[in-house]
């Protein structure tokens, strides 16, 4: 009797519970390389485990009529720090592989080095990985369409230093046409991806007419930033142009506060400016920053219905809004790859690869497709149309979306030392 | 003028950055690795008692300073008095101690670039059309009178004097009644206390941040190097030539070699001058 009483039971809660089944089944492991202590990894960590969590009270991911649960592991790569080598990252992203068993890499590695030096690694052990944060440099997409049988386990999700250039120049434009700005400064880090952003940067800055008046190249690490704020004062520059990620930028924009340097600070992955808590941190003065935090959720606003439902819910579960790049990227990516399982019905990457080149998701930022020759999630200035980036400007102590102008709440402002 | 400016106010700041390190190792013999954590970890007891405990700014200072202190003497008690005069075992369990440290902070959840000291002075002024803040001119200031005190302590005092016997001579320090470990113990406080010092009065300038701690280090090491192991006065003056080499480093060649300075500094002083500008490490000199 009591046997039959077990069973009975044991069956009803299998039917009236079918959540716990899917969380009883093998986990769908989803590694994250990821660099922890700096906000493109905490905050990449939270997307991605708020989406988790929302997949995974819905009854996990229908793997061929089989319910199964995400999990996450996550190793911290270090690759944002200073003098840490990218063999660290690497040896994560092995170890999540062979000791963790991770069925998908999502997320990392952070360091756009570290990302270039992982893919050989991804396509040994054709593991599909989605980067969602830090990764800028165009040769991982570029890399991907020349070696497509290769590397075609490697995606992103974000957007990438040459869309982040293209939308700094609206903006340079509009600033040009409204004010009369001519001289641009850049101050890039000795990193990849901003080396490499800020020859772009000149570059193009100079076929458009501009005057370009200096770049310098800060080390990671950085703590003074004095006599290239003076260098850009003494050249009248009316825009400085800064691609950093490391958090001694707020330095940075608390050095041009003091001096008073008649020039806009116009960043692009300005990490400690992304932040909600920069206004705290520099006690106002960073008013009238400007960063780019390459797509929209990351800062407030309507780009779809779905921004701001995830916003709040970031907000809600971490006590924090969502912080900067890797916040809404990180979190589509796994509700991406979840679409792609479900239609591949199985997690042969080989099989997923095609399901993801097919996706046609309208995310938090915007419609999401992957080229199906880079794996570069398509960009647009509208976002009905692809994956919509967001510029942002600290005014009043709040982050106030400026462009693009589909989803923007307000205008650039100067700052009352530099008001023309 | 501006690398006059911005020299002076980075050579002071590279020797608040060293004074603690130069003392320690000046008396004790010790070379405190965890120098740079001390340093960030001071920043951050200072936020935690301003921010969460909401004290008063000047009183969170000063508590922040007596407790790095006490840590400095505990460090000594307990840890490095077992493995004093090894010098591998002591630069082992000082550089421990520091990763302990700075890894426990980072652990703890410490961060991020949002954790921030206020400056002590709002606002800014020009020298000679070049702008420059309050808090930056009162770094030049505070360095100067830390230097001041430390060289009246150790000249005027009774502790600064059997500082200064135990740095000279400990067996002879000791015939005279000095106990030696207890000036390390003291050393080791006031090394610490410097170190506190130096972080409470640059980090409100940016933002209190672990990685802070290994980059602390390698410049107060580069200084204690360059200057002379054991010299403080040798620690102020290669702060200067360090100091202004960086500036003018930025200006003539990129920002981009700045870093390569100190270190650069270190090598040259090693190949030319091994026991450094005012080092009485004869013996190092005449090996080489």
């Amino acid at each position: 009797m009591k046997t039959k009483f077990f069973v009975v039971m044991m069956v009803a809660v299998l039917f009236i519970f079918p959540t716990n089944r899917a969380l009883a089944e093998k986990p769908i492991i989803l590694g994250c390389p990821l660099s922890t202590a700096f906000l493109y990894g905490w905050d990449a960590e939270r997307g991605i485990k708020l989406a988790v969590d929302e997949i995974n009270a819905k009854g996990g991911v229908n793997v061929g009529g089989e319910k199964r649960p995400f999990k996450v592991e996550v190793i911290d790569t270090r690759d944002l720090e200073p003098g840490v080598p990218v063999s660290e990252a690497l040896l994560a992203v092995e170890k999540l592989i062979l000791d963790k068993k991770a069925d998908f890499i999502l997320g990392g590695p952070v360091r756009s080095e570290a990302a270039l030096a992982a893919m050989p690694l991804l396509s040994k052990y054709k593991k599909i990985s989605i980067l969602s944060t830090g990764v800028l440099t165009p040769k991982y997409s570029a890399l991907v369409a020349k070696q497509y049988d290769k590397y075609k386990y490697c995606f992103r999700i974000h957007g990438e230093a040459r869309q982040l250039v293209g939308e700094m120049f609206a903006n340079f434009t509009e600033l040009k046409e409204k004010y009369g700005f001519n001289n641009l400064f850049i101050i890039a880090q000795d990193v990849s991806h901003a080396r490499g952003a800020a020859k772009v940067m000149k570059k193009v800055a100079l076929k458009k007419g501009w005057n370009v008046t200096g770049v310098e190249i800060y080390p990671t690490g950085a703590s003074d930033f004095s006599m290239g704020l003076l260098k850009a004062r003494k050249t009248k520059t009316e825009i400085i142009n800064i691609w950093m990620d490391m958090p001694e930028s707020s330095i940075l924009l608390k050095q041009w506060y003091d001096m008073k340097i008649p020039a806009l600070p116009f960043g692009s992955t300005l990490a400690a400016a992304e932040q909600p808590g920069f206004w705290k941190a520099t006690e106002g003065k960073g008013e009238y920053t400007l960063c780019n935090v390459v797509n929209a959720g990351n800062a407030p606003s309507e780009a779809t219905p779905w921004t701001m439902k995830f916003y709040n819910a970031y907000a809600k579960k971490w006590d924090v809004e969502p912080e900067g790049l890797g916040s809404s990227s990180s979190y589509m990516a796994v509700y991406v790859l979840r679409d792609a399982i479900e239609r591949a019905g199985t997690l042969d990457s080989d099989k997923v690869v095609p399901a993801l080149e097919k996706t046609d998701v309208m995310g938090v930022y915007g419609r999401l497709r992957f080229d199906p020759k880079s794996h570069q999630v398509i960009p647009s200035m509208d976002p009905k149309e692809g994956a919509v980036g967001t510029v942002l400007q600290w005014q009043a102590g709040k982050r106030i979306v400026v462009f693009p102008k589909s989803i923007a709440t307000g205008s650039i402002k100067l700052p009352p030392w530099m008001k023309k | 003028m501006d690398i006059l400016i911005y020299g002076t106010i980075n050579s002071i700041a590279l020797a608040l950055m060293a004074l603690g390190f130069a003392l320690v190792y000046g008396i004790s013999r010790v070379p405190n690795f965890a120098h740079g954590a001390l340093y960030v970890i001071t920043g951050f007891i200072a936020w935690s008692l301003l921010r969460t405990l909401g004290l008063n700014y000047f009183f969170s200072i000063v508590l922040a300073i007596i407790a790095i202190g006490v840590v400095g003497a505990l460090m000594y008690q307990f840890v490095l008095i077992r493995v004093r005069g090894m010098a591998i075992s002591e630069i082992i369990a000082s550089y421990a101690i520091g990763l302990a440290i700075l890894e426990g902070l980072r652990w703890g959840g410490f961060k991020g670039s949002t954790y921030t000291l206020p400056v002590f002075i709002e606002g800014s002024m020009t020298i000679g059309d070049i702008p420059v803040d309050f808090h930056r001119i009162l770094v030049v200031g505070i360095g100067a009178a830390v230097v001041i005190s430390l060289w009246l302590f150790t000249h005027y005092t009774r502790i600064g004097l059997a500082l200064r016997g135990m740095a000279q001579d400990e067996r002879a320090a000791l015939m005279l009644g000095i106990d030696s470990d207890v000036m390390a113990v003291v050393a080791m406080a006031s090394g610490a206390m410097l170190a506190g010092l130096a972080g409470i009065v640059l980090l409100p300038l940016g933002n209190i941040v672990v990685e802070k701690g290994y980059d602390v280090l390698i410049q107060a090491i580069a200084v204690c190097i360059v200057g002379g192991l054991g010299s403080w006065m040798g620690a102020v003056l290669a702060a200067f030539l360090i100091g202004f080499a960086q500036i003018l480093t930025v200006v003539y060649l990129g920002t981009h070699f700045q870093m390569v300075v100190s270190l650069l500094a270190i090598i040259l002083t090693l190949i030319f001058r091994p026991s450094g500008l005012f080092g009485r490490q004869k013996e190092l000199e005449e090996r080489v």
